[in-house]
């Protein structure tokens, strides 16, 4: 291969635009995964550590009985952490500061050796890695009902979206309208319409409805630029379809019902789906209109939004962060070729 | 018979498919609209008064939040879209990795707001990430060495236009993706003919990409531009996040203020109305005199 100075610098920019995007979610997931001991420590690391080199040794003051418990800190050298004469303490030490797991029983038995033998011992314990991740549903406030409510939210968004959304677009590629570009207008402004400007008034109709701070109530907000975008993705594809190919099985006999779910549904699902997943992402990525229109019943991101604010629970927030991540990662690259619809191409 | 015919009829119109979206619209659109219109033009009592439009005006937070919003907005839309282009030219090009490269540069424009303003909040605090970075690779000296700053810099004690420099470079860390996957549709969706038409006829690489391409596209630009400053226009999550509520104020922040402070802030949610009703009002006047504009130098072309 020639060696190339072009080449060369043009992957270097490369990697640079690619660290600037990898970077600092490989914080954010070395966050995630950090005990509050890690959280002390600065600078802080890239990738996370997997445990703790320890050093315990007992100590046989005049006074006072006790394991002094040290870490082998970034430089190398050991520092002490804490001084603990009970199991249970030692424990819930470990299992709050250090985020390791360990029983009374198997601390004891480690530990018991420094003080038979007068000798420090050295243990390397690992870290329970996944603790922030299921403390977060039992620590941060709401956080396991959010993802209950957050999915019922997103389920209830798509369902008005598709049937009300789906409707306008079969008929905007299908019947004569009249008006139908005063249609097209007001759905683009539908769209371009600050959704966070009419959440307090609607809480005066959703009251009337009785679904105040219900996750119904939610989706009737989000639906409202999704059934737009649902039409408007629909809309292409219904004009799309060939409509001879539906006579064509209605001339071989097939009746109109397995016409539509043999022909019609298999050719127009693709976009149903692709417009389910925006109303997905609408619902599941908002947090303003819930904060806004939620008391007692918050969707996760408001869970996560309401979570930070006390410094010790960032690394709870980093974990809820990832979850909320991951379903909206994974439907964003599945509907990426549909994005340009989304910017009102039409 | 006939009256019933008539009503079969009208269940096959086509406007029967338009018309629950219509309603919908109307009980869950429009109707609020009014209400909040009502809201900011009453006082508790039910009678019509101006004051609450009036304080809003005078509140010196209001100003700063107006004047923030705009220098967000504007600035925010121009950096996105140049280095946007920049992106979309270069992942238009055919490389060893490059479809792994896009997917990469995709990533940012998938995650939800929240998690965004998590993820730069903790980045962004003294001892967090950020600064980390910067001492692990050596930048701190750089900064210090280059008079910036003695010691790490603290992030979110900043103010001023420095405040929305930083979210401005958080706003476009996610959304860029968004906006280059746009261009980069347009620049591939484009007919290569074209452009080698005018290499024939002599025009050099940039005059094909200034007098060909980008007026090729500009329908897709404008209407993207356009949705993103919109999108700019209603920034308050990170700003929240990073400074919290009233240090670098916005319209939209103001709005998620008093909206969530209802109970404790006196005739809060009057003033989350009144906000609401002057972010539409903004929105509105940036999308027209923005669409204006275009269209103008539309017909110069």
């Amino acid at each position: 291969m020639r060696f190339s100075v072009k080449a060369t610098l043009f992957y270097l920019f490369l990697t640079f635009l690619i660290s600037i995007v990898i970077i600092p979610l490989l914080y954010l997931g070395t966050i995630s995964l950090s005990s509050p001991l890690d959280l002390t420590m600065y600078p802080k690391k890239l990738l996370p550590s997997l445990g703790y080199n320890l050093k315990i040794e007992w100590m046989d003051e005049p006074d006072e009985l006790y394991y002094s418990i040290s870490y082998k800190n970034n430089d190398g050298e050991y520092e002490e952490l804490n001084y603990l004469s009970k199991f249970d303490r030692i424990q819930s030490y470990f299992d709050q500061q250090l985020n390791i797991t360990k029983s009374e029983e198997e601390l004891q038995k480690d530990f018991e050796v420094a003080k038979t033998t007068g000798e420090p011992v050295y243990l390397r314990y690992n870290k329970a890695i996944f603790q922030n991740y299921i403390k977060f549903f039992s620590v941060v406030d709401g956080a396991r009902d959010g993802v209950v409510n957050s999915i019922q939210a997103a389920l209830w968004t798509i369902g008005i979206s598709l049937s009300f959304g789906g409707l306008v677009g079969y008929s905007l590629a299908r019947h004569k309208l009249k008006g139908k570009e005063g249609i097209g207008l007001g759905m683009l402004v539908v769209r371009m319409f600050p959704m966070v400007a009419i959440s307090i008034p609607i809480m005066v109709v959703l009251i009337k409805l009785g679904l105040n701070d219900s996750m119904l109530g939610l989706a009737i907000v989000y639906s409202i630029p999704n059934i737009s975008l649902t039409a408007w993705v629909t809309r292409s594809v219904f004009i799309g379809i060939n409509r001879e190919l539906e006579e064509a099985s209605l001339i071989f006999g097939a009746t109109k019902f397995q016409t539509f779910y043999k022909i019609t549904l298999p050719l127009v699902l693709p976009a149903f789906a692709a417009a389910s997943m925006y109303a997905f992402l609408g619902a599941w990525n908002d947090t303003v209109v819930a904060l806004i229109l939620s008391n007692n019943n918050p969707t996760l991101a408001l869970a996560i939004f309401k979570s930070v604010g006390a410094a010790s629970s960032i690394h709870y927030a980093a974990a809820g962060a990832i979850i909320l991540i991951i379903p909206a990662l994974v439907f964003t690259f599945i509907i990426k070729n549909y994005i340009k619809q989304l910017w009102g191409e039409s | 018979m006939k009256a019933k015919m008539d009503v079969k009829r009208a269940f096959k119109s086509p406007y029967m498919f338009i018309f629950p979206t219509l309603l919908y619209y109307a009980s869950f659109w429009l109707i609020p609209v009014f209400i909040a219109i009502v809201m900011s033009i009453t006082n508790d009592d039910g009678g019509l008064t101006l004051q609450y439009f009036k304080s809003t005006f005078t509140d010196p937070l209001f100003k700063q939040a107006l004047i923030n919003t705009l220098i967000f907005a504007f600035f925010s839309v121009i950096i996105q879209y140049i280095l946007a282009l920049g992106l979309a030219l270069l992942l238009n090009r055919k490389f060893f990795g490059s479809k792994i490269m896009f997917f990469i540069m995709l990533i940012p424009m998938a995650i939800p707001p929240a998690a965004v303003a998590i993820l730069w909040g903790t980045g962004f605090q003294e001892t967090g990430w950020v600064n980390s970075f910067f001492d692990i690779t050596g930048i701190q000296y750089l900064i210090e060495w280059m008079g910036i700053s003695d010691s790490n810099i603290l992030w979110t004690s900043v103010d001023g236009n420095r405040a929305i420099f930083l979210l401005i470079v958080i706003d476009t860390w996610t959304v860029l993706p968004s906006v280059m996957i746009i261009l980069l549709a347009g620049l591939q969706g484009f007919n290569e003919e074209y452009k080698e038409a005018a290499y024939i006829f002599g025009a050099t690489k940039r005059q094909a990409l200034r007098d060909i391409v980008i007026p090729i596209m500009k329908p897709t630009i404008i209407t993207s531009i356009l949705l993103r400053l919109i999108a700019a226009l209603q920034v308050w999550l990170i700003a929240v996040l990073m400074f919290g509520f009233g240090r670098v104020p916005f319209l939209v922040e103001r709005l998620v203020y008093f909206a969530s402070n209802r109970g404790e802030v006196s005739s809060a949610d009057k003033y989350a109305t009144t906000y609401s009703i002057i972010v539409v009002v903004l929105v509105m006047l940036v999308s027209i005199s923005y669409l204006k504009i275009s269209n103008r130098n539309r017909r110069k072309v």
